[in-house]
């Protein structure tokens, strides 16, 4: 059906250029019409095709032909008043000039079915039908006319004028519907038909600015044709052009960007010339000069306000053009601008992208070293997507759950806004990472020492100390056959090897207090009996805990006390261990002169680090100092 | 006196069977491990074991852990630990009880010492490290129970505690055997111990001495 129809427009432009090589009568113009005619019905012929269920194609081919339909008639009643009448030339007289509304009967079809179809609604429905009426109300009210020149014979009676002013107001009444059509349906469009639209509307918005140009070089004394040209071409190119674009290949450039920034331009250009307009009128009226210093001044002012205008006017004209784009670029920013101030996290950015994109399956990965990551800090393997770059390195991609060639466009803007908050993520990650190895490698290290401690302290209780003790007691077998001189000695020997084994003894102990073996608290007790001041130790029930962490502990009490006996001239010491969770609280607080300051302790302050705890040195001057650790 | 001796290391071991055998004990078997420790203890029920509280397996303090089920089973066989340091974990609450000792290793060179103290717990009685007894004290305030005694009687309570008689006691304080006598009537008094003349009261004075001072919870 579709087909068919589109045939029959094809039919039309090649009457018409039969017509004009036939007959000499048809002139050059009807040829020129047929033949770009020709071109929009082959873009009807692509849609046609290509969507064959749609009744855009059909309304397209028809746009043109409808006016070589009208072209050809024109052709015929002009040879009906001529000597040599071209045949059916009797018929076509008596609609010569009243047919006119025929023209415009495949455009508002077109903007009746564009996109989707015709809506539905009885009302829609009746608008073709309203305008057939309205035609032929104009063909009753002008039947038989004549054109001479410029000038139209033969409806001088009132009967036709009423008759062609109702017909006039049918056939407006019905674009103006069309037009509501349009607007009701990009309200209520989905994303694609809205682009479409706005492909139409780009065409439309150069055919006004044409039309608008047109007139004005009329004003300016132009012959109609040269004005009127680009006009006519631009309804006959562009705008089968736009629609089979937009049927076709929506998404082949950024329509949005193109209207928009078309639209700020033009609007900018019209500003800037009602500006200079009204400022060389001004300066030339109220101060007299002359009008080339009107002219510079109202030059300067301008060029002052270009920019600044453009700007804002780009701006209102994309809000209001293409208000998805800017609504999206512009929360990528804001969120951008949040991360910066620090109400926002970075890592938010997936969320913020994927919101703006529209696309949930958006996923933002991340380079970490030679890999790639997600923002949780997870290896993921490497992504296709939109490459996010800065200074030449690639620092994240992108990958689109809904891939399209406009998605990427849009894309490519929101990657732009949202670079910042990648590259913090990204740092952050690598900095979380390093952090994390430096932990792990510390705590390695110190279990590492606390097993070489735990073995060093073994070894040298098993193994030199047994064996000096042995040689010991070989000598004490030795003894039994030895005069008292060289009995003498070996008690002395043996008393020096017993000297060597309670050196041992105190050695290993510094190494590892043997006694932890025994619980922190008996090892606690035995540390604190040598303390020179009166030492209060409290221990509540202990869990079981590993020996890197009973060491810890011990070793945080040791040095706080050994701190506190040397610099806080105390005369009371209160250590208190307890339990919180899996963890080992320890407190060991002096009534001494205080002062140390919180980063002190070093030593045990990145021991107790080392198992991920944390140690807290609270000591106000003259008021005594409180170690507390949690390991 | 028949001996079982349970030590890991061989040159310790060799040496400490040597010079039992030369004070004329019988070492009726010395092994390596716990295992071995238990049958042997069983096949002779010597009259006291000699035991390393670290043996194998597992180098913890697995000695310590058979001289508690040596006590228990074999009542009548005593049992003397030694270790390199003093590590109490698995056995603190048999300190103080009849025939059972613990010493550093090291006290085996003073063989007069170290064969009274085997010929003590062997007869059921207590035999106790110098150091056991501070390990045990150390850190603590004074109970009130021990309160009332004096500074030399306090002393002399502790040397009763490692186990040792009266007049070993006069010895190391530097007093005579009366003295000793009269401080130990002393504090048997304060204590509210009976005099009912037999050794066993001065177990309980050592038992109440450690008591009030090992930590409840250890």
């Amino acid at each position: 059906m579709h087909r068919a129809v589109t045939g029959a427009a094809t039919l039309v432009p090649c009457v018409g250029i039969a017509l004009s090589v036939v007959t000499a009568q048809a002139g050059v113009d009807l040829l020129v019409v047929s033949m770009v005619a020709l071109v929009a019905v082959g873009a009807g012929w692509v849609v046609t095709i290509r969507l064959p269920s749609s009744a855009v194609g059909p309304a397209l081919a028809w746009c043109s032909s409808a006016i070589v339909l009208i072209s050809i008639n024109d052709v015929l009643a002009a040879s009906a008043y001529t000597s040599n009448p071209l045949p059916l030339a009797s018929a076509a007289r008596h609609f010569w000039v009243g047919a006119w509304p025929v023209n415009l009967a495949g455009l508002l079809i077109l903007l009746l079915v564009f996109p989707d179809g015709m809506r539905s609604g009885r009302i829609w429905v009746a608008i073709p039908w309203v305008y057939a009426a309205g035609t032929t109300l104009m063909i009753v009210a002008m039947w038989d006319a004549q054109q001479t020149g410029g000038t139209v014979e033969g409806t001088s009676a009132t009967w036709r004028t009423a008759l062609s002013l109702v017909g006039i107001l049918v056939v407006s009444a019905c674009f103006i519907a069309a037009a509501v059509s349009m607007v009701k349906r990009y309200r209520a469009g989905d994303d694609r038909s809205r682009l479409q639209i706005r492909w139409l509307l780009a065409a439309g918005l150069v055919v006004m600015v044409l039309l608008a140009g047109g007139w004005a070089a009329e004003g300016l004394g132009a012959s109609i044709n040269a004005a009127y040209t680009p006009f006519l071409v631009a309804i006959v190119v562009l705008v089968p052009a736009a629609v089979w674009l937009a049927m076709v290949r929506h998404d082949l450039f950024d329509i949005d960007r193109l209207l928009s920034d078309g639209t700020a331009l033009l609007v900018t250009l019209v500003a800037s010339a009602a500006i200079f307009g009204g400022v060389v009128a001004v300066v030339s009226r109220s101060v007299g000069l002359a009008s080339g210093w009107g002219a510079a001044t109202a030059g300067f002012v301008t060029a002052l306000v270009l920019l600044p205008l453009h700007r804002s006017v780009a701006r209102v004209v994309g809000r209001l053009v293409d208000r998805d784009r800017f609504v999206a670029v512009a929360a990528v920013e804001g969120f951008a601008s949040d991360v910066h101030a620090g109400r926002r996290q970075a890592e938010e950015i997936e969320a913020v992208l994927q919101e703006a994109q529209r696309d949930p399956d958006l996923r933002v990965a991340l380079v970490r070293g030679n890999g790639w990551t997600d923002l949780a800090g997870q290896s993921v393997v490497e992504p296709a997507g939109f490459t996010v770059k800065t200074g030449g390195d690639t620092i994240a991609r992108i990958s689109l759950g809904w891939d399209s060639v406009r998605a990427r466009r849009r894309l490519a803007e929101l990657a732009k806004a949202a670079w910042v908050p990648l590259e913090v993520s990204r740092l952050r990650l690598v900095l979380k990472q390093a952090l994390e190895d430096a932990e792990a490698s510390r705590t390695r290290l110190v279990d590492a020492a606390a097993t070489e401690r735990k073995r060093l302290e073994r070894e040298l209780h098993d193994g030199a100390q047994q064996r000096i003790i042995a040689t010991g007691m070989r000598l004490r077998s030795l003894q039994r056959g030895l005069s008292s001189t060289a009995s003498a000695e070996v008690d002395t020997a043996i008393a020096e090897l017993e000297s060597t084994v309670a050196e041992l003894r105190r050695l290993a102990h510094g190494v590892r207090p043997s006694r932890l073996d025994d619980g922190l608290r008996p090892a606690l007790e035995g540390l604190l009996a040598a303390s020179p001041i009166p030492v209060h130790l409290q221990v509540d029930c202990l869990p079981e805990t590993d020996d890197t962490r009973t060491l810890t502990a011990f070793l945080v009490v040791s040095e706080a006390v050994t701190n506190a006996l040397k610099h806080s001239r105390a005369d009371h010491i209160a250590v208190r261990v307890g339990v919180q969770g899996d963890r080992l609280t320890v407190e060991v607080s002096d009534n001494g002169v205080g002062g140390i300051p919180a980063s002190g302790l070093t030593a045990i302050r990145d021991r107790v680090a080392s198992v991920g705890g944390g140690l807290r040195v609270h000591s106000p001057s003259g008021c005594g100092t409180t170690v507390s650790a949690v390991v | 006196m028949r001996i079982v001796v349970a030590e890991d290391s061989v040159l310790f071991r060799e040496g400490l069977v040597r010079l039992l055998e030369e004070r004329d004990h019988k070492v009726m078997a010395a092994v390596g491990d716990a295992e071995q420790l238990m049958n042997a203890v069983m096949d002779h029920h010597p009259d006291v074991a000699v035991v390393d509280v670290r043996m194998p397996p597992g180098h913890d303090s697995a000695g310590a852990k058979m001289a508690r089920r040596i006590r228990e089973e074999w009542p009548e066989v005593g049992v003397l630990l030694l270790s390199q340091h003093i590590e109490l974990r698995d056995c603190v609450d048999l300190i103080g009880t009849p025939g059972f000792g613990y010493l550093l290793k090291d006290r085996v060179l003073h063989l007069d010492d170290f064969n009274d103290a085997l010929i003590r717990v062997a007869a059921g009685g207590v035999a106790l490290d110098p150091e056991v007894i501070q390990a045990l004290v150390r850190g603590r305030r004074t109970p009130d129970a021990l309160r009332a005694l004096s500074e030399r009687e306090r002393q002399v309570l502790a040397l009763v505690a490692q186990g040792h008689s009266n007049s070993v006691v006069a010895r190391k304080l530097g007093l005579s055997d009366r003295t000793v006598e009269a401080h130990l009537r002393s504090i048997l008094t304060k204590l509210g111990l009976d005099d009912d003349g037999t050794t066993n009261r001065r177990v309980r004075a050592v038992v109440a001495y450690l008591e009030s001072e090992a930590p409840p919870d250890s």
